[in-house]
């Protein structure tokens, strides 16, 4: 159990251009994830991060460094086939656009795809996909075509493809970049959901810090480099440092900053916007200003 | 593209919906190859009583199956004159300048349509209308898997008909939404000769070209992380049966052959 | 300068079809000249939709689509015209590029246009500057660009048709900060410099309240809100029981009001909060 998840030493990545020039773009990247971990991968387009995610289940080779993936070296000379396919069983991944991850037809058998090809019993894997299925709502929608139905929606139908190889860990590489704010929210709910509820290991790759404020821990990545690594309330404690790697910071840890230049104390680092109504709220009580309704 | 009203599938519950679609699918060729034993009044009358038998059985509306032929009616009716006017026989009816139109001709030129009309119905009833797409390549791929032993590679095959099945609906609307996009910047696929017609697809042909690459290698991705192998280890959910009524509509598909044949040998009228 | 009208417009998709959807329903607005106007709604709100009515690749059921007072579809048969008077940036556009250069591909609406070359070049210069593009860029193929990069020329390439009203469905989907923050003030810059009326339709409440004068709410196919940036977020309570999304901070200034604090109303920058609180505050 004391052995990370995922345990990344120095891990170098390049690509190798048409005219034979080598392109980094993971540089010297350590990370150790914990099983059960909920964790937020933030960087602006072309920072690395959903190449790193392709790292983890071998979709990618690195270049040099350590990489160990549920408990395998995946620098070790004797990584079979078998060990290839155990490892993406074991960590599954979402991608971006829903419409090019869907296979078939109809949704529940594009569900059935990823047992099917693992070669689970037939019985087994229709009790598995019942399960996914209703594990993200989508069981009334199991006989529908996959085209009629809305972003969100097929997300929800690519995860449960996912959940249904009984995964440990899963991977959205910006599997909401997308979907309109609704379906957005139909998503983070699902795999919060997964991580809180089954105890999944959530990694999700985004550039929407809204999102990536809601993990227990937060990755920046910045030009192949590891920026800042902690929880949503030390790294957006350092707005500055986000704005200078090309990203946001949410409008609530704006609000606090312009507030504290100015020399108000305030306490604490709200993440959502109730927390950041809570202690501004306090703040305003003790300054007199009546709370008369409540 | 939209509206293709032709063996689509219809959703409903009937005997033929409940029919394996391996089944269906031997079934479909037994009784293409019964159209074409019909030899005589008898045997085609009886084709064409059996069809309509089917035709009710499958409860799907008339009125859909008769419009979906009616982008053949032209060969039909054309088929069905050059056999009214070419087929000489014994007793001619009308003549006028170099035609003569025989009774064997009328024989013939009604005995083509019904076969046309059967043969159209027997695929679209057994296969498109009642089976969906899936079911049927499903089938397509159990039925041609002894010929994996040659080496044929029937699951790829199959594979990639569910892909496209699953990406014609995709690259439509992409298709439409690039065409808008193309139109919004000024150019115009209605006007001009053929020439600056055809000019005009090339902005619709690169984008949805580069654009369905771009699909390919997503989804190539994306289904090499869902452990896709090949064929090779691979099982179904769906693992479907023959039952009883699928053996029972064997029979009768039989028993209907043999008396196809049987009819054939009372030489009434005329024989083709 | 152009002032878009919709006079009682009604539009349904997939008419006789089993998946029949009423997009629009009745419904009428005015469209500032020169003015950077949001339309915002949940999908299926009929604002995509109303994106294609204006510049007539849909036709309208029922109802009149205005430019400048004019039916567009008065004369149909010179309605490339006013494709080229309403210049349309439809979603991810970087999937229409085609061409073999940058260059050849921004030149292409003003080429269709029938322009001299030395206008066309004249034109490309421009558009790539409202959209901050590189002019080492222009020789390079589409396809050799990144995602962000080929979002700006494929905007250029509509922007170069100078059109009186540019309309961007979504010009910002699946940006990062930087990058959408690159697009959405270029679009800008292009309405300010050439007097043009920008509509930009998008998820986004953020993004109406950085960058829109006016803004338009959609929902169930109508009209729900229509005013000044100032009007439309003093509704936030609204806004939000209809299950929009409100801009983070304005949502927290409304929790504090609700809680009977003396906070304003429509505040959707953090800078007014900031002030507005540090009034309070200090």
């Amino acid at each position: 159990m004391n052995q990370p998840f995922i345990h990344a030493k120095d891990l170098c990545f390049s690509y190798v251009e048409d005219d034979g020039r080598r392109v980094p773009v993971l540089d010297h990247v350590s990370i150790d994830i914990r099983k059960g971990e909920y964790v937020a991968i933030l960087g602006h387009n072309g920072s690395g991060k959903s190449t790193l995610a392709k790292l983890f289940n071998l979709i990618l080779e690195h270049d040099s460094g350590e990489l160990v993936v549920a408990g395998k070296d995946l620098m070790s000379e004797d990584l079979t086939e078998d060990d290839l396919y155990a490892l993406r069983r074991e960590v599954g991944m979402v991608f971006q656009n829903p419409d090019n991850q869907l296979v078939a037809t109809i949704v529940e058998e594009d569900v059935a795809f990823g047992p099917e090809n693992l070669g689970v019993p037939p019985k087994e894997i229709r009790e598995r996909v019942d399960r996914a299925l209703s594990t993200v709502g989508m069981t009334e929608y199991a006989r529908h075509e996959p085209h009629r139905l809305s972003g969100g929606q097929k997300q929800r139908v690519a995860i449960a493809g996912i959940l249904a190889m009984k995964p440990s860990c899963i991977i959205l590489d910006e599997s909401t970049a997308m979907l309109d704010p609704h379906g957005r929210r139909e998503v983070i709910d699902t795999f919060e959901r997964l991580n809180r509820e089954e105890g999944m290991t959530v990694i999700t790759i985004t550039h929407y810090m809204n999102e990536a404020a809601r993990a227990d821990r937060v990755i920046v990545l910045d030009d192949g480099r590891v920026l800042m690594d902690g929880t949503p309330v030390e790294v957006f404690g350092e707005p500055e440092r986000l704005l200078a790697a090309g990203l946001d910071v949410p409008q609530c840890t704006a609000l606090i900053h312009a507030l504290r230049k100015e020399g108000i104390a305030v306490k604490g680092d709200p993440v959502t916007t109730e927390e950041c109504a809570d202690i501004i709220s306090k703040l305003l009580e003790e300054k007199g200003h009546g709370n008369r309704h409540a | 593209m939209k509206n293709i009203a032709f063996g689509q599938y219809y959703p409903a519950r009937s005997p033929l919906h409940s029919l394996d679609a391996k089944m269906k699918l031997i079934l479909a060729v037994l009784y293409i190859v019964a159209t074409f034993l019909c030899k005589n009044l008898l045997s085609f009358g009886a084709l064409l009583l059996s069809a309509i038998l089917l035709l009710l059985m499958s409860r799907i509306p008339v009125r859909i199956v008769l419009r979906s032929m009616r982008p053949i009616l032209f060969i039909m009716i054309f088929t069905a004159i050059l056999n009214m006017f070419f087929v000489k026989g014994q007793t001619e009816l009308w003549s006028f300048w170099r035609f003569h139109i025989y009774l064997e001709g009328i024989y013939s030129a009604a005995f083509i349509l019904v076969r046309i009309v059967v043969l159209i119905l027997a695929t679209s009833l057994f296969l498109t209308y009642t089976t969906t797409p899936i079911e049927l390549t499903d089938a397509i791929e159990r039925l041609l898997s002894p010929l994996r032993i040659v080496r044929l590679p029937v699951h790829e095959f199959a594979m990639m008909m569910t892909i496209a099945l699953r990406f014609i609906p995709t690259l439509t609307e992409e298709t439409d939404k690039i065409m808008n996009a193309q139109k919004a910047r000024g150019v115009d696929f209605t006007s001009g000769g053929l020439i600056s017609r055809a000019r005009a697809l090339i902005p619709i042909l690169i984008p949805l070209f580069v654009s369905s690459f771009r699909r390919a290698d997503e989804l190539a991705m994306a289904m090499e992380c869902r452990c896709y192998r090949g064929g090779k280890g691979r099982t179904k959910m769906t693992v479907t049966h023959l039952r009883m009524r699928d053996m029972v509509a064997l029979l009768l598909m039989v028993c209907f052959g043999a008396g196809i044949l049987y009819l054939n040998r009372l030489g009434i009228g005329y024989t083709l | 300068m152009a002032t878009v009208t919709l006079e009682h417009v009604s539009y349904t998709y997939g008419v006789g079809t089993p998946f029949g959807i009423r997009a629009l329903d009745d419904v009428s607005l005015t469209v500032r000249s020169g003015s950077i106007t949001g339309i915002i709604g949940h999908t299926g709100s009929g604002k995509s939709t109303m994106v294609q009515l204006l510049n007539g690749l849909e036709k309208p059921a029922e109802g009149r689509v205005l430019l400048d007072g004019k039916d567009i579809w008065e004369d149909p048969k010179r309605m490339r015209e006013i494709r080229f008077r309403v210049g349309l940036v439809m979603q991810y556009p970087e999937y229409q590029l085609f061409e073999e250069t940058i260059r050849a591909d921004i030149a292409f609406g003003p080429r269709n246009m029938g322009l001299g070359e030395e206008e066309i070049a004249q034109r490309v210069r421009d558009a790539i500057k409202f959209v901050g593009l590189d002019p080492a860029l222009l020789d390079k193929s589409p396809f050799d660009l990144s995602g962000g990069q080929k979002r700006r020329a494929a905007i250029a390439g509509v922007m170069a048709m100078r059109p009186e009203v540019l309309v961007l469905d979504e010009p910002a989907a699946g940006l990062d900060p930087r990058g959408r923050d690159a697009i959405l003030e270029g679009v800008c810059a292009y309405g300010k410099e050439t007097g043009a009326t920008v509509i930009i339709v998008s998820h986004s409440m953020e993004d109406m309240a950085a960058y829109c004068d006016d803004v338009i709410v959609m929902a169930n196919a109508r009209v729900f809100l229509e005013g000044t940036r100032d009007e439309v977020f003093s509704h936030a309570d609204e806004l939000l029981s209809v299950g929009l999304d409100v801009p983070q901070i304005t949502h927290l200034m409304l929790m504090l009001k609700q809680r009977g604090f003396p906070v304003p109303d429509g505040v959707y920058t953090v800078e007014t909060a900031a002030s507005a609180l540090r009034g309070l505050l200090q």
